[in-house]
């Protein structure tokens, strides 16, 4: 048990033998409650203003007082091993269970200063404890204490004590800086747009002819090797965050950054916006693939050949949808599809929203708000609004347009399109 | 009690011209008067600021709730800010320091009492201005930072972010000229003999922050004049399309930003200089550190701004710089929490509510001070920035640190402000019920930022695991809703039925417990001349003075009665106040409806400019009265006249 444990290392103090209660009521042997400063200065009478009223209260008040501070000490000691537990604990944001190199050194030179900022703590909070309750006022006291000023050789000592603590944190952050600086020439170039409220990812000269392979939400990489993602915005400023592997950097229209990391272990890891970009920020997240060289390879060279042409029917909310319908339908301009999205080797050119190649595959809809099923792309076509707010597509096509342009049937064969075009790729356990 | 009680019958006392009732308030001049204005309308704003955070953490307390929706929540998060920033923290501890500044350095009022309406007006109405933007049309979503190009038009059509632009901007100019008038009374109008080295500390962080506001707060105002031109009038300063540069609003934005938080922290480092050696019974350990450390403080937080920015891809060189130059100020923050331990250190501490939330100022700010170090790291910064760490740890720095520290002045000014004595049963079930909500509320937040959480989000997936933490953190902070409502409840009872506050009740060492308490409206019937550091302290133990090094060469016999005799000679200088007026007044209001012209001049042109031209004719109007009655009240005017 963790108190005892405390309470054996003196750092709680045991209840049972002698506690402050006891000591204030004078009932352990060994404190003495004389002031130390007794008799060393002058005594000034201390007339107290509301003696009256608030002396009696204050005298169950100092009594109280202790057994409080002792609670509140032992509160933040608790909440200190939760900061451990929860370093323990897999949360799949956590940035102290880092995947990659850049977030692993990262951890690395928290860990230190996280000591010292402990040592910090328990040295400080522990003399302000210390102080209220060694020099609190007693009611027989009304000594006036020795008047002290100051004193420079102390001054001295705790100006360089904190500039020494800090030229230390400083050099090891220089260190882990450097090294996480590096944007290495071998490295897998990935540029990543933010729009609001969605990533685009591109991979230059990957697709056929050299053009890039355009997807959106899922960002594939091989493991072991380093990555750079060169980063911009469409619009607003969005932030690139992938907790497990790196650290934020931003993506900001008319300037161009770079993020350079290694995953080091396959895994599907979450990843979010992290600056705030407007209505639907929250809702602005994507997943970051990590998978070994060679089915990364294979999954680019996939991605390369456009969807085969759809065929087959899928059973969704009891109506069964038609593939190659569904493609009718998408590449029909009245029913809008086309004018923002586009899907390789079709007609389909639009440049406005996600580009929907291989749609079946991606692991959420709408940028992390739904997990992909064709129950949800389902829903997702019915209630855009609803589910995220602001999204530009349903500010275009309202529900009720949706209601009167497109029939169950029809949303039933979209969706059986889009499921249909998948890639196959063995996907890594969800970190 | 001599310097205060004596001259009353050797003094001609002054005519006192005050209205009564409302026109009183209205037409004050008087920096006690303005001061209880600051006070109460900073103290309604954060009430409501308090409100948008508690809405925001029942939207937080599980996760896909739908409390609010996203954009009600994104108008929560940009009010709460604003508002706690430039309507509840900044003038609370104005308004602290407009009370008590000039009744510490023995001054009768401010150096220009009518500017100091103008202050407090243009303040009320830019915060006022603020709120109008719920009814037309919604408030600013777009974050209190304001992020360029989000801000633009064609991301943020509706007129919150004009609002939000000449909101501060009102209240910017009630700051700079506040800031000013802090900076000319501190350093001409201090009683004889209180060099700047006898100066209270509260007093000097005020002259550190005034001089921090002049430098900082200009250019916000520059940047968001810049955001309205961009807005409305066709320029291109922050969209990048058009060869404008979003990062340069960052470096405007935090320039004026990161001072900021200096501005808030400082006076109330400043009130818990006063309050602890006061309750510890013995003088301020290190005064001149506890001084300079400010000081430097103040410059350091001039250098650091793109600390807010490591993400932003500045460099490897330049957050280096920015990480070295933020770890630094680091020192001069330990050396204050050293000089204050030491303080503490063998005195004979009298825990009353002020001192409780003096000491726990320090216990909280160096929590808040520790996760500084790990955001100053740039490495560590960027996993940091923007999650829910940083708003633990500014909550730590700007609620443990300076909204505990302005509790602490409020419990110690408050029976000097009243006259009355606040209930210290009440006052200290305030006091542990919010340090143990406060830590309820955001101690969490430190683990859901490092499990991942990024900030100014409105819902949350349960598979996150951040669930537990939020719903602590909501529990916290309805419980801390509770203490606040404890101290409302205080005042008032305390307003009416408190036990009459002496003029000295807690035994305390500087000028303004030398006066009654509420103190005459002309301060001091003579000026007081001042010894030390402690000038009511030495005369109340005169024999406790040999101990101080502070103690003057050549000292008189007795401290008492020395040098006052010889001050009051026969031919007094009559006390000499300003008059009331309505016209700082008017011209805030002139000022107030050129802004709402100004803010609809794009869309509708005429309208908006006629609405311009009737506030720069009021504003005229009250300038014109301005200057006339500064003219007949001029002392000089005055003493040949009357």
């Amino acid at each position: 048990m963790v108190i005892d444990t405390l309470q054996l290392s003196g750092i709680i103090p045991l209840e049972t033998s002698c506690n402050f209660s006891r000591i204030i009521r004078g009932g352990c042997p060994g404190y003495s409650r004389k002031p130390y400063w007794r008799g060393t200065t002058l005594s000034v009478a201390q007339p107290h203003p509301r003696a009256s009223r608030a002396g009696a209260w204050r005298g169950a008040f100092m009594n109280m007082l202790p057994r409080f501070l002792l609670r509140w000490s032992r509160f933040l000691l608790l909440i200190g091993m939760s900061v451990v537990l929860a370093a323990c604990s897999n949360s799949p944001g956590n940035t102290y269970d880092p995947h990659g190199d850049n977030a692993r050194r990262i951890y690395e030179l928290l860990i230190p200063i996280w000591w010292m900022a402990l040592g910090v703590f328990v040295v400080v909070e522990g003399l302000l404890i210390y102080a209220i309750w060694r020099f609190r006022r007693r009611s027989d006291s009304s000594a006036t204490p020795a008047q002290v000023h100051g004193n420079i050789q102390v001054e001295i000592l705790w100006t360089i004590a904190p500039a020494i603590i800090v030229l230390v944190i400083t050099v090891l952050t220089f260190r882990t800086q450097a090294a996480n600086s590096v944007i290495p020439e071998d490295a897998l170039r990935i540029k990543a747009i933010g729009h609001q409220w969605w990533f685009e990812f591109q991979y230059p000269d990957a697709g056929a002819d050299g053009k890039p392979i355009v997807t959106a939400s899922d960002l594939y990489i091989p493991v072991g090797r380093p990555v750079t993602v060169v980063l911009e915005s469409q619009d607003v400023i969005h932030n690139f965050w992938v907790p497990k592997l790196a650290g934020k950097t931003y993506m900001i229209p008319g300037k161009t950054n770079y993020l350079s990391f290694t995953a080091e272990q396959p895994g599907i890891y979450r990843a979010v916006c992290a600056e705030f970009c407007g209505e639907a920020h929250a809702l602005m997240r994507f997943r970051v693939i990590a998978v070994d060289e060679a089915e990364f390879n294979r999954w680019l060279a996939q991605q390369k050949t456009p969807p085969p042409t759809p065929a087959g029917t899928l059973t969704v909310n009891g109506l069964t949808g038609d593939a190659a319908r569904g493609q009718a339908i998408f590449l029909d301009a009245r029913k809008q599809c086309i004018a923002c999205h586009a899907v390789e080797g079709t007609n389909a050119r639009g440049q406005i929203g996600p580009n929907l190649t291989y749609y079946g595959s991606r692991q959420t809809i709408a940028a992390g708000v739904l997990p992909y099923s064709p129950e949800n792309l389902d829903r997702w076509l019915r209630e855009a609004p609803k589910l995220k707010p602001g999204n530009l597509m349903s500010r275009v096509l309202t529900p009720q347009w949706i209601r009167q342009n497109l029939s169950d049937q029809e949303i039933a064969d979209l969706v059986a399109y889009l499921d249909s075009m998948k890639v196959s790729v063995t996907l890594p356990p969800e970190r | 009690m001599a310097i205060a009680e004596r001259p009353a019958e050797t003094v001609s006392l002054p005519r006192v011209n005050v209205r009564p009732g409302w026109a009183g308030w209205l037409s004050t001049t008087d920096h006690k008067r303005i001061g209880i204005m600051y006070l109460v309308s900073a103290f309604v704003f954060f009430l409501i600021g308090g409100i948008e955070a508690l809405l925001m953490r029942i939207q937080l307390g599980t996760p896909d709730n739908t409390f609010l929706t996203p954009d009600v929540y994104n108008q929560m998060f940009t009010m709460h800010g604003t508002t706690m920033i430039f309507l509840g923290l900044m003038p609370l501890n104005v308004g602290l320091g407009n009370y008590m500044v000039p009744l510490m350095i023995g001054a009768r009022d401010m150096a220009f009492p009518r500017l100091n309406a103008l202050s407090i007006w243009l303040f009320i109405f830019g915060g006022l201005m603020l709120y109008v933007s719920f009814f037309v049309g919604g408030a600013p979503n777009v974050g209190w930072f304001a992020y360029a190009p989000l801000t633009q038009k064609q991301f943020s059509p509706t007129a919150g972010v004009d609002y939000w632009i000449v909101g501060i901007g009102l209240t910017g100019v009630a700051s700079i000229a506040g800031a000013l008038n802090f900076i000319v009374t501190i350093l001409n109008m201090r009683a004889p003999g209180m060099t700047l080295n006898r100066m209270p500390l509260f007093v000097w962080m005020q002259l550190i922050v005034a001089f921090i506001l002049i430098f900082a707060f200009p250019v916000l105002t520059v940047a968001t004049i810049q955001l309205l031109f961009d807005r409305h009038f066709g320029t291109r300063f922050f969209l990048p399309n058009l060869g404008g540069d979003a990062v340069l609003w960052q470096h405007l934005f935090w320039f004026f930003g990161h001072p900021e938080v200096y501005i808030l922290i400082l006076p109330t480092m400043g009130i818990i200089s006063e309050v602890l050696p006061t309750f510890s019974r013995k003088p301020i350990f290190g005064y001149a550190f506890v001084a300079y450390s400010g000081v430097a403080i103040g410059f350091l937080g001039f250098l650091v701004w793109a600390h807010h920015m490591f993400a932003v891809g500045l460099g490897p060189l330049a957050n280096a710089f920015f990480g070295a130059a933020s770890f630094l100020i680091a020192v001069p923050t330990g050396v204050k929490i050293f000089n204050w331990l030491a303080t503490m250190w063998q005195g004979s501490l009298n825990l009353t509510t002020s001192m409780l939330y003096a000491i726990s100022f320090i216990g909280m700010f160096v929590i808040g001070g520790i996760s500084g170090i790990t955001l100053a790291s740039p490495p560590i910064n960027v996993q940091q920035t923007d999650s829910y760490y940083v708003v633990a740890h500014m909550h730590y720095v700007l609620f443990g640190g300076a909204i505990q520290g302005i509790f602490a002045g409020i419990f110690y000014w408050f029976p000097k402000m009243t006259g009355r004595m606040l209930d210290e049963r009440l006052g200290k079930w305030q006091f542990w019920l919010m340090l143990i909500s406060f830590n309820l509320t955001f101690f969490p937040m430190h683990l859901s930022g490092n499990a991942g959480m990024p900030r100014r989000i409105y819902t949350y997936e349960a598979d996150m695991g951040w669930g537990l933490w939020n719903l602590i953190s909501t529990i916290g902070s309805l419980l801390l809703a509770v203490a606040f409502l404890i101290f409302l409840w205080n005042v008032l009872t305390s307003l009416r039925r408190g036990p009459i506050a002496p003029a000295d009740p807690w035994d305390g060492a500087t000028l303004e417990w030398a006066v009654s308490s509420p103190p005459p409206v002309y301060n001091f019937a003579v000026t007081p001349r001042v010894r030390s550091r402690r000038p009511l302290w030495d005369e109340k133990y005169p024999h406790l003075v040999n101990g101080s090094h502070e103690a003057p060469t050549a000292r008189p016999r007795s401290p008492l009665h020395d040098g006052f005799e010889r001050e009051i000679p026969a031919v007094m200088e009559p006390i000499h106040l300003p008059s009331p007026t309505y016209a700082p007044l008017i011209v805030s209001v002139g000022i107030t409806i050129l802004g709402f012209g100004i803010i609809y001049l794009g869309d509708f042109g005429l309208i908006a400019a006629s609405a311009m031209l009737v506030g720069l004719l009021i504003m005229a109007a009250g300038i014109f009265s301005w200057v006339r009655i500064s003219h007949i009240d001029s002392p000089h005017h005055a003493h040949h006249g009357v």
